[in-house]
């Protein structure tokens, strides 16, 4: 589940620019980190000098910002897509360790995943708002991400 | 629409701040000392304090104890820095202390609190506990007197650390930095200058407010919350009427601590968002910056959240007005009851209500403000997305 993550937020940051705009501020060289406690799975992702998150395969190395799930429950959660990621930190299901200013970017990528990938009746449960996106321009840039087999693995059929 | 959610589905509460609150508080201070087993407390505190001679209460409550302070340290600025904390535990250290009594406002505390992790954890390396959750284990006692009523801070588990030499602002967040115990004594906060007892307990409003009305909020948070709010609306305008009234200072401080203790368990919102941003770039301080974005942000989330900000009408007019006002009307009664409170502080206390009137922010700032709200911690927790634009429009209303 987490590498499906990983890998979404790589494809994401390829495909649409307005995930680049999101890391554009981010330093390159930067991790990014999701784990889930007590040592539990794990992705980390870097925003590259090209602008794009590329997966970082080294367990081992820092990353400048984490995301700690308190436990696995939790984040089946919220990438079955059952509670938002906003609301999971407001339910203190995960916390963050480092940049709090790039982790409200995050959290903002998570969302526009959210809102590209799923159906809106979905997507709608996790989001605040769902976001002012054309089904045109969302199906294109979902197919592009993705592929349909992948899509569909996200959704779980 | 998926918010707010009716039920709290998970949530954690954690206070263990021992909370001595009443006339004469501050003559327990030699008793809570003892129970935590400390003889030789240091005093951190700043200049303003003790030119103001509230020191002289922390003296006096230790006379004939058989305990006295050990060593003094009141050279903390508005905005701590690394230096700052090194300084103060050299001292510690050397006057060999083995408690520490933070009296002062926000930025004392925090010191103190960050002054506590290097005496107790050894060195002079503090940048390198920031984060969250870094301290495995208890430190040295450490006792906090407020001499301000807004920031809460005798009951969160935060601190916040300049790092001169980049600028950055480092957190450090942990369990292990809540104080043991929080005493509340009228004398600390009797001598505020109306602006700064306005604008201290605006700030701890809209913690309550925020704590309240935002996404994580939960039934133990809300009962502090909505106690606060009461506390604040039934005595901040006395207090400014007769600035010598004990009880209601007391009030004014008990308020802020269980907004303290609210938000510590709930995070804050918009207000804090923009509020942060806005101080940080024209300087401004923070408790103004709550009370010029307060009712705009409310107004902004209402549509989101408007139940919840219809139930505070309640601890802010009394249960005659809470009753008389149909509920559908009392999200927008609480708004304008506390747009006429900032209306009272502008009369009483000349606190500014919007960005013109403060003199120091001009409209083509706006846009760099917005910016810096949006990458702010406290937007995830708001009810309501903002993206840019939004931002923007509740600056203007603002303006
Ligand atoms: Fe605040």
């Amino acid at each position: 589940m987490m590498a499906v993550i990983g890998r979404s937020l790589v494809a994401m940051s390829r495909v649409d620019p307005t995930v680049r705009a999101e890391l554009a501020p981010i330093a390159p060289g930067f991790v990014f980190r999701m784990t889930v406690l007590p040592d539990g799975p794990s992705f980390a992702v870097e925003r590259t000098a090209e602008g794009v998150f590329a997966l970082v395969k080294d367990r081992t190395r820092r990353a400048e910002l984490t995301v700690i799930f308190k436990h696995l429950r939790h984040a089946f959660l919220v990438f079955s897509f059952q509670e938002g990621t906003a609301r999971a930190f407001a339910n203190d299901r995960m916390f963050v360790d480092g940049q709090v200013s790039v982790a409200v970017r995050i959290v903002r990528v998570l969302d526009r995943m959210e809102a590209v990938i799923l159906p809106k009746f979905v997507a709608r449960r996790a989001l605040k708002r769902y976001p002012r996106i054309a089904l045109a321009d969302k199906l294109a840039l979902a197919t592009k991400a993705y592929g349909v087999t992948a899509l569909n693995l996200l959704r779980g059929r | 629409m998926s918010i707010p959610s009716p039920d709290k589905a998970f949530y954690e509460f954690y206070c263990p701040v021992k909370i001595v609150a009443g006339l004469a508080a501050l003559e327990h201070l030699p008793f809570e000392l003892q129970m935590l087993g400390a003889s030789r407390p240091m005093v951190i505190t700043d200049k303003g304090v003790v030119a103001a001679g509230l020191y002289q209460h922390i003296e006096a409550a230790f006379a004939g104890s058989g305990i006295a302070v050990a060593a003094i340290y009141d050279d903390v600025p508005p905005d701590s820095s690394l230096e700052t904390v090194r300084d103060a535990a050299h001292l510690w250290r050397a006057q060999q202390c083995d408690a520490i009594l933070a009296v002062g406002g926000g930025s004392v505390i925090d010191t103190s609190k960050a002054v506590n992790i290097l005496v107790s954890e050894g060195g002079d390396d503090l940048a390198k506990f920031a984060g969250a959750h870094h301290l495995k284990r208890a430190l040295k006692p450490l006792i906090v007197i407020p001499t301000t009523a807004g920031t809460g801070s005798e009951a969160t588990m935060v601190a916040v650390i300049t790092d001169r030499k980049t600028g950055a602002k480092l957190p450090f967040t942990s369990y292990f930095l809540m104080p043991h115990a929080a005493i509340l004594d009228p004398r600390m906060t009797m001598t505020m200058p109306p602006h700064i007892t306005a604008m201290t307990a605006m700030d701890a409003m809209t913690h309550a407010v925020e704590s309240y009305s935002c996404m994580a909020g939960n039934p133990l948070s809300e009962a502090f919350a909505s106690r606060a709010v009461r506390k604040i609306s039934e005595n901040l305008l006395k207090v400014l009427d007769n600035p010598n009234d004990a009880v209601g200072r007391l009030a004014l401080a008990q308020g802020s601590t269980l907004a303290g203790v609210a938000f510590s368990n709930s995070m804050v919102g918009l207000v804090h968002s923009l509020g942060h941003a806005l101080g940080s770039i024209c300087h401004l301080p923070h408790g103004l910056c709550m009370n010029l974005f307060l009712p705009y942000a409310l107004e902004y989330n209402k549509d989101v959240n408007g139940e919840k900000i219809g139930e505070l009408l309640l601890p802010l007019c009394g249960p005659e007005v809470f009753a008389k006002t149909p509920a559908e009307a009392r999200a927008d009664a609480a708004i304008a009851h506390i747009r006429h409170l900032r209306d009272e502080l502008h009369a009483r206390a000349k606190l500014p209500r919007t960005l013109r009137e403060t003199g120091k922010v001009t409209e083509d700032m706006l846009p760099r403000i917005a910016a810096a709200a949006l990458d702010d911690g406290s937007l995830i927790f708001n009810p309501k997305d903002a993206d840019l634009d939004d931002l923007m429009a509740v600056l203007r209303k603002a303006w």
